[in-house]
């Protein structure tokens, strides 16, 4: 009851007009953004960061709620509309969603993907509602033993993890390391790899990392193998008839409650994050149909977007579990987030429902609030959004371009970080045209000083004792879950490869026939 | 022979491009752009080997009495990286090749152009010496416009119009409405309204 009294408390202010609004125009800017085709969660996070850097705390925190939603969210119109495959974030989506939409179902499909994100995002909120103070009390517990192990959990699971190969995310995180030693040692007051320079003595922000990596590589890669030609994005029908309809309806509240199920766990372990959320989402979906909709999968089954969708908010909010109450990020949209959280001097983690407790759950409410608002601005914005995705595709990464600039020189005002921006930027676009994942990266970024301020800690309670790492009980469970997780993540990611692989229109029978091998194991 | 070559990949040879005779797209991945994917992961493993030797000339201030001093981290830093990129570069060699990134708006079939590439990192590096020189305003249009030209903008002027619009825009939200202190260049400053 004590955390819904502070609910309450934390509706009291997110509902105050000016926070409310702060809400409203996060939300809007971020699926605007986020629609944007090419610019994922995590970029449009790290580009709209400078709005947030004269506000203070609370409105910062609840500006940035709503764009983190609206951005989840908007990746799915980008998948259902656009003429092309997608990004892999959201290709689950794409694969059921966009043959619904070339054949002119175009506007249910949006329908239950808004709802279902809607009703995952509520659901997943109420739990992280209850679950997070929870962790936080039991969190508080924590040695810098367990929390060093904590943090290696999420190293190896989100280096090993993303990407296509271990040895690639490997090297990716360790390019994050790398650039997370940057700058003045803090016990010490050593500088490490600065060359002298006074500028990084500071060291290198992780949202330079962010930006750099994603709008930078990503502007540059896409420009050295542009897609050239008109764009062709699928015509929605409009009126309120072509939405749900009863039966659509009948066939997606399960598949939106399965989705949430399956995201919010997934969300809240580092394994991966929404990515693997929403394909197995997807292979539950595709395994329990039965009937007409079994037939309909790969020709654009409502389930197979009405599952991942619901599975992929339910994970954005089940990320911010351990990210509230650990402090640990398990994704590159996390890192920006814990690095806004740090401009303010905010350090999340468990003394956070102790220290700050008006701030965390003004943030909670302001959640809630930004799922209604997404479903209610979301539903008749459709066809505006769908003209978003015609900008002309020279002006849409000139902007990103300019835009990352601006991030970049607003957060010191130092034209040393728009050239280190630059160089980020084209290690982004190398490691995305050899095939590197760049989210390690930035989670390296973000982690490794604090791997090494949580090492050094136990290191000097224990006086050298290295055994001291795995002193306790959480400790050695963290690092049996590790083996666990890798496991898991590798066999997944192996099925994953298998049915992507697997021509896209091909007969249903075919399909199946994949799933058999399943048996076998 | 480049002219052929054209003919028969259907697009642009791009500017240094190697002399490797142009793969037809449907069969992109073979032995393109090996080189840069071994050039890449021998850049990382140096940069791992970078960190290791480097961390052996951090200071370790005198008398400290911490176990663990500022260079260990570095060290296991350093080892990640090499050993992860020299892996990657026996995977390579053993034929396990990278999978270039996939989007929305890319042709993963088309041929690098390195020649855009290079052109956008100049026009991302005016910003360098316009922001302080000529404002935000203008710095952005030069950006903004010589990125999109760069691109294929049908029209220059175009471009670099909406350029200018859009510095001066986040000049008013960022600058004057949300009081960051970007500037806004000695041919704004005489406004009031710039001149916060």
């Amino acid at each position: 009851m004590d955390s819904l009294n502070a609910l309450l408390e934390g509706f009291a202010t997110a509902l105050q007009p000016q926070y409310l609004l702060y809400a409203f125009f996060g939300v809007f800017i971020g699926t605007a953004v986020g629609v944007l085709p090419g610019i994922g969660p995590a970029m449009t996070v790290a580009l709209l960061l400078p709005l947030t850097y004269t506000l203070d705390a609370t409105g910062a925190l609840i500006l940035f709620a709503g764009i983190y939603y609206g951005a989840m969210y908007g990746g799915s119109t980008t998948s259902i509309l656009l003429n092309t495959p997608g990004e892999s974030a959201s290709i689950v989506t794409a694969l059921e969603g966009h043959k619904m939409a070339k054949a002119g179902r175009g506007a249910a499909a949006l329908a239950t993907a808004a709802i279902g994100s809607f009703v995952a995002g509520t659901v997943a909120t109420v739990l992280l509602t209850f679950l997070a103070p929870t962790l936080a009390q039991l969190a508080v517990q924590l040695g810098p033993a367990d929390y060093f192990a904590l943090i290696v959990v999420a190293f190896l699971t989100v280096g090993a993890l993303l990407g296509s190969s271990v040895s690639r995310g490997m090297t990716s995180l360790g390019l994050g390391l790398l650039l997370g030693l940057v700058g003045t040692e803090v016990l010490s007051g050593q500088q490490r790899y600065t060359f002298g320079v006074p500028a990084l003595a500071d060291g290198i922000d992780v949202v330079l990392i962010a930006v750099g990596l994603f709008a930078i590589g990503e502007s540059l890669y896409v420009a050295s193998r542009m897609r050239h030609g008109p764009v062709q994005v699928i015509p929605v029908t409009r009126g309120w008839r072509n939405y749900l309809s009863g039966k659509d309806l009948r066939r997606s509240w399960k598949p939106w409650l399965r989705g949430t199920a399956i995201g919010f766990p997934i969300g809240t372990i580092p394994a991966g994050g929404a990515d693997v959320a929403t394909f197995l989402s997807y292979a539950t979906e595709r395994r329990l149909a039965r009937g007409p909709a079994k037939a309909e999968f790969g020709r654009g089954a409502i389930e197979g977007v009405a599952g991942p969708e619901s599975a992929n908010n339910a994970a954005a909010a089940g990320v911010l579990v351990p990210l509230l109450t650990l402090g640990l990020p398990t994704t590159a949209t996390a890192a920006i987030i814990i690095s806004a959280f740090q401009s303010y001097g905010i350090r999340p983690g468990p003394l956070l429902f102790e220290n700050q407790p008006e701030l965390v759950w003004a943030l909670i409410a302001s959640l809630y609030i930004g799922n209604v608002l997404l479903i209610v601005l979301n539903l008749p914005l459709v066809g505006m959004w769908a003209k978003v995705l015609q900008i002309p595709r020279p002006y849409l990464y000139a902007g990103i371009l300019a835009f990352a600039g601006l991030g970049a020189y607003a957060l010191r005002f130092n034209i040393v970080d728009i050239l280190i921006l630059l160089v980020i930027g084209v290690v982004g676009f190398l490691m995305r045209r050899y095939g590197y994942p760049v989210a390690p990266m930035v989670v390296g970024g973000i982690l490794g000083p604090m791997a090494e301020e949580q090492l050094r800690k136990a290191m000097a309670i224990s006086q050298g004792d290295i055994l001291y790492l795995v002193h306790s009980p959480f400790a050695i469970f963290a690092y049996s879950a590790l083996a666990v997780i890798i496991a898991t993540g590798l066999w997944l990611k192996r099925r994953k490869a298998k049915i992507e692989a697997s021509p896209k229109l091909v007969p249903t029978s075919a399909i199946s026939a994949i799933e058999e091998p399943k048996g076998r194991r | 022979m480049t002219d052929h070559h054209e003919a028969l990949s259907g697009a642009p040879a791009p500017e240094g491009a190697s002399g490797a005779p142009a793969p037809l797209p449907a069969a992109a991945p073979n032995r393109r752009g090996i080189v840069g994917e071994y050039v890449f992961a021998s850049v990382c493993a140096a940069l791992g080997l970078y960190a290791i030797i480097g961390a052996g000339f951090i200071r370790v201030p005198p008398g400290s009495a911490s176990v663990l001093g500022p260079r260990f981290f570095p060290y296991f830093v350093g080892a990640i990286l090499l050993v992860a990129s020299v892996v990657v570069i026996i995977d390579i060699a053993r034929g396990h090749r990278g999978q270039p990134d996939e989007g929305e708006d890319v042709d993963v079939n088309a041929k690098t152009d390195w020649r855009t590439v290079l052109l956008l990192m100049l026009c991302f590096l005016s910003l360098v010496v316009l922001i302080e020189l000529a404002g935000w305003p203008f710095a952005a249009a030069v950006l903004f416009g010589g990125a999109a030209i760069t691109l294929g903008a049908k029209r220059w002027w175009v471009a670099l119009l909406i350029g200018l619009g859009l510095g001066l825009v986040t000049q008013l939200v960022f600058g004057v409405w949300l009081g960051l202190s970007l500037p806004a260049g000695p041919l704004l400053n005489w406004i009031p309204i710039f001149n916060g």
